[in-house]
């Protein structure tokens, strides 16, 4: 029963329109303007407009840190859904065993990642788990390594949290993914004399692609905005940690908030959005999210 | 047989031991910061450190609600999460039931360009809403806070549930319609009782974001007496050199637990309230 009453939609949907006109859109569209500015700390009302040049030395300027950050983000985002998925397929799988009685229980425990505020569990980590002095790992090692400190380190360290913090929800979409396969499948398969990996590559694999497709989409977009992570282990005002790794967010907010170089923030904020754009696109054309 | 009911054996066996090794892996962070808020001795540094305290103490818990103004924080928190909570959704419900079930013109784009400006992190347009409200007088004040949590979050709440009332059958609504019902009393006693998984998975969504959030109450709000318990406490923490860890520690386990509560009561509903509407908090 669709209707159709132009009027009236427009009315009841207008509240939140114009909520997120007002803090979503006008901003998106005053960063743009801001954009092609030199506006920063000394020139917050008097700024005059530079034209491209905030995009030439985001683009151009080779050892800006936008291109280096691209890239790390590119990277970091591929290293991290290959391992979410390759773990969180095994771990799920595991869990639908038969005959696994304290499944309950472990699924619970195996939730507490999600469960807990993020940031305090990056704050967890990084003081809990990588401090220099009292954090768990020296302890039992008997060193005192600074795992922050090196840009690999820190990236090793970083993808750690980063999986610990966001395969619980994976996990989860993939134990419903599995659950909703029939069973009969797998026993026409054993029939057949299918073994283990021969069902998993045959039937659970190509039955669970379009279940968690979107989920996955929407796993790559998060870990692409990756912020709290990198920024809280390494890049807190007064306790940097001495790496200099940096994904597209972690670089943008730098520039603004900190070296407060708000038009060429802007600037790159609004590459990262055309970038999404283009990226929502080309899985929006695949996965048909809409 | 035997050789089979041993193979069995060996199979469950080892199985419980890859899921233990998980759990602990899972929770080692959560449980050392536990045991470390909780241990009576200054051991933390010296070698005859045990995961275990050999005593316990609340003394820690204690010196973080008599040095810091937690129970204020603890207010103001509050105070964002619910208003920002009523408001998101007082806004988005209507409007992810239009989307969901009237057609009218641009009905598609907006769908389009909501999902787009979810994938936007508002990190990036945080310089230009920080202007905003600084023009509107609100910067430093709960209301400017608010009013952008419950704009970002808007976004996610009409997509989320926009989800979910497509999974709902219309002939129910019809049905109501024949026996004579308005469309306010079908959305009030038909479709929101039918939608609760998705409107309590949206809320628990909308108050963790509000509860979490940091980055911009750290830029966006000054003084100790406006903070937020997520602000006060990344204020506490301790760095290579200063501050106190267990103390920390403590304001961590205070500040989680309302969150694990909450989660684990709204879990039920985590995989229907969520999965249908493909969007994740």
């Amino acid at each position: 029963m669709m209707k159709k009453n132009n009027m009236r939609a427009y009315l009841v949907s207008a509240p939140a329109m114009i909520f997120i006109g007002l803090i979503v859109i006008f901003p998106i569209i005053y960063t743009f303007f801001i954009s092609f500015t030199n506006m920063n700390t000394y020139h917050w009302f008097n700024y005059d407009f530079v034209g491209l040049k905030n995009y030439q030395n985001a683009l151009l300027v080779f050892d800006s840190g936008f291109l280096n950050a691209i890239l790390y983000t590119v990277l970091w985002t591929a290293v991290n859904m290959i391992m979410q998925l390759i773990i969180a397929f095994v771990i799920a799988s595991f869990l639908n065993i038969e005959g696994l009685k304290l499944r309950r229980l472990y699924k619970t425990l195996l939730m507490f990642p999600w469960a807990m505020p993020g940031y305090i569990s990056i704050l967890i980590w990084k003081t809990g788990m990588f401090n220099s002095s009292f954090g768990l790992l020296n302890q039992w090692l008997g060193t005192s390594i600074r795992w922050l400190s090196s840009d690999l380190g820190a990236t090793i360290c970083c993808t750690v949290v980063n999986l610990w913090l966001a395969l619980p929800f994976m996990i989860m979409i993939m134990d419903g993914g599995l659950k909703s396969i029939d069973k009969s499948l797998y026993e026409s398969a054993t029939i057949d004399g299918a073994g283990c990996i021969r069902k998993a590559v045959s039937i659970t694999i190509p039955c669970l692609k379009p279940i968690i497709g979107p989920a996955v989409v929407i796993t790559v977009f998060t870990t692409f905005k990756t912020f709290d992570v990198i920024y809280l282990l390494t890049q807190q005002v007064g306790s940097q940690t001495g790496a200099r790794i940096h994904t597209i967010i972690t670089y943008t907010y730098e520039n603004a908030f900190i070296t407060n170089n708000y038009g060429y923030s802007s600037a790159i904020s609004i590459i990262i959005f055309i970038l999404l754009i283009l990226f929502y696109e080309m899985t929006n054309r695949r996965s048909k999210l809409c | 047989m035997l050789g089979k009911r041993a193979r069995n054996l060996f199979k469950q066996t080892s199985l419980n031991i890859f899921f233990i090794v998980c759990c602990v892996l899972a929770l080692i962070p959560i449980l050392y910061t536990l045991s470390v808020s909780m241990n009576a001795e200054g051991s933390l540094l010296s070698s005859d450190f045990s995961f275990l305290p050999k005593h316990l103490t609340l003394k820690n818990y204690k010196s973080v609600f008599a040095e810091e103004p937690v129970m204020l924080w603890l207010g103001n928190t509050m105070l964002l999460a619910v208003s920002t909570v009523v408001l998101s959704l007082a806004v988005a419900i209507p409007a992810s039931y239009v989307f969901s079930r009237w057609s009218f013109a641009g009905r598609k784009t907006v769908l389009k360009l909501l999902l787009l400006l979810y994938s936007f992190p508002s990190i990036l347009s945080m310089f230009a809403v920080y202007k905003l409200m600084s023009a509107l007088g609100l910067l430093n004040t709960h209301i400017g806070l608010i009013i952008i949590y419950a704009g970002t979050m808007s976004v996610f709440a009409v997509w989320n549930m926009k989800g979910y009332f497509d999974t709902i059958p219309v002939d129910i609504e019809e049905a109501a319609k024949i026996d004579g019902a308005t469309d306010t009393q079908i959305v009030f006693m038909i479709v929101m009782p039918l939608a609760r998984p998705s409107i309590i998975v949206t809320a628990t969504m909308v108050l963790n974001f509000v509860w979490n959030e940091y980055i911009f109450s750290i830029n966006f709000l000054t003084g100790s007496e406006n903070m937020t318990l997520a602000s006060g406490l990344y204020g506490l923490q301790a760095t290579e050199l200063s501050g106190s860890w267990p103390v920390f520690a403590a304001g961590s386990i205070i500040v989680s637990v309302p969150v694990l509560i909450i989660f684990f009561l709204s879990q039920k509903y985590m995989t229907s309230g969520l999965t249908s509407g493909g969007v994740k908090g």
